[in-house]
């Protein structure tokens, strides 16, 4: 469980930025609410317990012992609740004297009705003011005071010492604080639900960009745009623009390979013809002890030249198939193959037809790449076909199908693959000979694709070739 | 027939002026791109074999120069690099076919005899002209089905003038196109084989069209 949770946070962003607000934001509500209510609730203690010393200090002032000694009031307590019976503000006056047991209640407010208030032995210094908890009248707490009164012009002359008891409801005191608490909370939570709800709002909203760079790197994917396109913050500016140099870079290295790759092939294969000539000359007019050599190097030639198209052409393609951002319009590459068809095999006098399709027809790859699957089918049905040669070309949701039909003699089931296969086990097969449908096929499974063989409805071969399509 | 090479390698250069020569035709060569255009732009050829990848000027370059400033002869190009996007350049740019290195003498001939003879709007490659019969790929001459012993120059005017059947040759057309460009011309040689085809062939074959030139045509 804990190992989830980490595991979560670690991995996304947006959790860990709403964690650690919700956690602050939690946290500081508690503290806000716990320290406001408690600095409410000291106030109000210190006004209550303000209150009886106001209490207590008009009892002393009031108190007077009659001729008998027992304690009397010259004016009675202004406060009406000092009247009302358990209206939970009380006072009571007991005599305590040394040489005698604690006489209690001996005057009481009336507000305590017949109820004496028990209060814990205790006999206040001079000035002094004790606070105790006690049970008052219907087992309420009450919040007390009392202070110790001694009288000594007593006109029996006997000095004595009384007890002031100043009392009230507890319930007085925690009664506001509590509404004062539940007011308090409440408006805390609804400023913790506001606050909950910008965090997400910001984590949401501040994250948006990433949103966009992702759907924006998907683009250059799936090949519709080569670059990251688009407005971004100037937090994320920089990020995508170093991304885009990379993008760059990285074409700059494929088009640079593919250069190379070419020069090589143009170095090598100049001698190459250099040294096929030069053997079939000397084969002409040979003596015989060299005709074996003649022969051998002729084939060997053949051989290298093979080798070099081949995987030259495997070179450029998976450089080129793993390069995002390359679309290529079907049409112009169609167009272009077919001119130059019908120049190459203008002999053959062949009704050469491309039907009507969508000009929004792209390739999801090089113009290259498909030049050289295109040309090598195309090339292959005018050598073959009598009289006709259809390409015909359509998008089934992702996938480029295009079908080339010519109206030759076909290949039977076990040829096809013949022929296809030629090209997959470059170590044991001559690669690249043939009809030049392994490359074909090798370039068009690169790519993700296929290249299928079939009976053509013209009573040739069809060829169908299935590429990966973008918008 | 007058053909054209521009190729840089010199062996090969040399290779392709043997083979060439060998099958009758006379040949002129440039070794890079500005002779090669000057060459073809000056002079008449009835093909030119160009490479591609040539010093100074490229082939693409040369050719695109010659087609845009009206030069119609058909031109085969080599190339080393064998991608179709190549191929397709190439052709758009005005050439007639292309041979990939490297290649066999024999194929490159072949496609040469093609071309030659589609720019003249023969579909065969056997030409007639009434009793007399031309075979471009082995290069002899028949007539009633015997076989003529011709030498490399009457066959050259020979075959120029089958090539062009029931056109006017003027003499001067002759010369451009059975003479290397450095060869020391002298349109009097022209009337020398004329009149030893004459000999060899049936009567009437060859018209003389007073003031323009050479016609052949059947009788």
């Amino acid at each position: 469980m804990k190992n989830t949770v980490t595991s979560a946070l670690r991995n996304s962003l947006r959790l860990r930025l709403l964690a650690g607000t919700l956690f602050w934001i939690a946290a500081s509500i508690i503290a806000a609410g716990w320290g406001l209510s408690s600095l409410f609730q000291r106030h109000v203690e210190v006004q209550f317990h303000a209150e009886l010393k106001t209490y207590l200090d008009q009892l002393t002032a009031q108190l007077a012992p009659d001729s008998k000694g027992q304690p009397t009031l010259n004016l009675p307590l202004s406060d009406p609740r000092l009247s009302r019976p358990y209206s939970g503000y009380y006072w009571q006056i007991d005599e305590i004297n040394d040489d005698a047991p604690v006489s209690s209640g001996l005057l009481r407010s009336r507000s305590l009705w017949d109820h004496v208030l028990a209060v814990p032995p205790d006999t206040p210094a001079d000035g002094e003011i004790h606070q105790h908890r006690i049970v008052g009248p219907e087992g309420k707490m009450l919040g007390m005071g009392e202070r110790s009164v001694r009288i000594d012009d007593v006109p029996d002359g006997k000095p004595r010492s009384f007890r002031l008891i100043v009392a009230a409801d507890e319930s007085l005191m925690s009664e506001p604080v509590a509404r004062f608490s539940g007011a308090l909370w409440v408006a805390l939570g609804v400023l913790g639900i506001g606050l909950v709800f910008a965090a997400l709002m910001q984590v949401f909203v501040g994250l948006a960009p990433l949103r966009k760079l992702h759907a924006a790197l998907g683009k250059v994917r799936s090949g519709e745009t080569p670059r990251l396109n688009g407005d971004f913050p100037a937090e994320i500016m920089p990020l995508v623009e170093e991304l885009n140099t990379v993008l760059a870079q990285n074409a700059e290295v494929v088009e640079r390979a593919r250069t190379q790759a070419g020069n090589l092939a143009h170095a090598l294969k100049t001698p190459l013809s250099v040294l096929a000539n030069a053997a079939d000359a000397a084969s002409k007019h040979a003596c015989r002890e060299h005709s074996e050599l003649t022969r051998l190097v002729l084939e060997q030639v053949t051989t290298a030249r093979r080798q070099v198209d081949y995987h030259l052409a495997r070179a450029q393609a998976a450089a080129s198939s793993r390069m995002p951002g390359a679309r290529t319009s079907l049409r112009p590459v169609i167009d272009g193959l077919l001119r130059t068809m019908r120049r190459i095999h203008a002999d053959r006098q062949l009704d050469l037809t491309c039907r009507r399709f969508s000009e929004a027809l792209v390739f999801r790859g090089e113009a290259q790449d498909l030049q050289e699957m295109l040309g090598n089918l195309l090339d292959n049905a005018c050598k073959w076909a009598s009289h006709q040669v259809t390409v015909d070309a359509e998008r089934n949701r992702n996938e480029l199908c295009i079908i080339i039909d010519d109206d030759g003699v076909g290949l039977l089931a076990e040829q096809r693959d013949a022929v296809i296969r030629r090209g997959i086990r470059a170590d044991e097969q001559v690669p690249g000979s043939g009809l030049g449908l392994a490359i074909v096929e090798d370039l068009a499974r690169l790519y993700g694709g296929r290249l299928e063989l079939m009976d053509s409805p013209l009573g040739g071969l069809r060829s169908s070739l299935t590429l990966p399509a973008t918008n | 027939m007058r053909i054209l090479i521009v190729e840089d390698e010199p062996t090969l250069q040399a290779q392709l002026a043997e083979g060439l020569g060998a099958a009758s035709y006379a040949v002129d060569t440039a070794g890079n791109g500005v002779d090669g255009h000057y060459l073809g732009a000056t002079e008449s050829y009835d093909a030119v074999v160009l490479d591609l990848g040539l010093p100074q000027v490229d082939g693409i370059t040369v050719l695109r120069k010659w087609r845009a400033s009206g030069r119609t002869m058909p031109v085969l190009i080599l190339t080393a690099r064998d991608g179709w996007h190549e191929k397709v350049a190439g052709i758009d740019a005005g050439a007639d076919d292309y041979l990939t290195k490297p290649f066999h003498m024999e194929e490159l001939l072949a496609r040469l005899r093609a071309l030659i003879r589609r720019a003249g709007g023969h579909a065969s490659a056997e030409l007639n002209c009434g009793p007399l019969t031309l075979d471009t790929r082995s290069n002899r001459a028949t007539v009633n089905g015997q076989a003529m012993t011709l030498t490399s120059h009457e066959y050259r005017v020979l075959a120029y003038l089958m090539h062009h059947r029931d056109e006017v040759i003027s003499r001067s057309d002759l010369v451009e196109h059975i003479y290397a460009q450095d060869f020391d011309r002298d349109s009097n040689t022209v009337e020398v084989f004329i009149a030893r085809l004459r000999k060899k062939l049936p009567p009437g074959l060859i018209e003389t069209v007073r003031g323009l030139g050479y016609r052949l045509t059947t009788p």
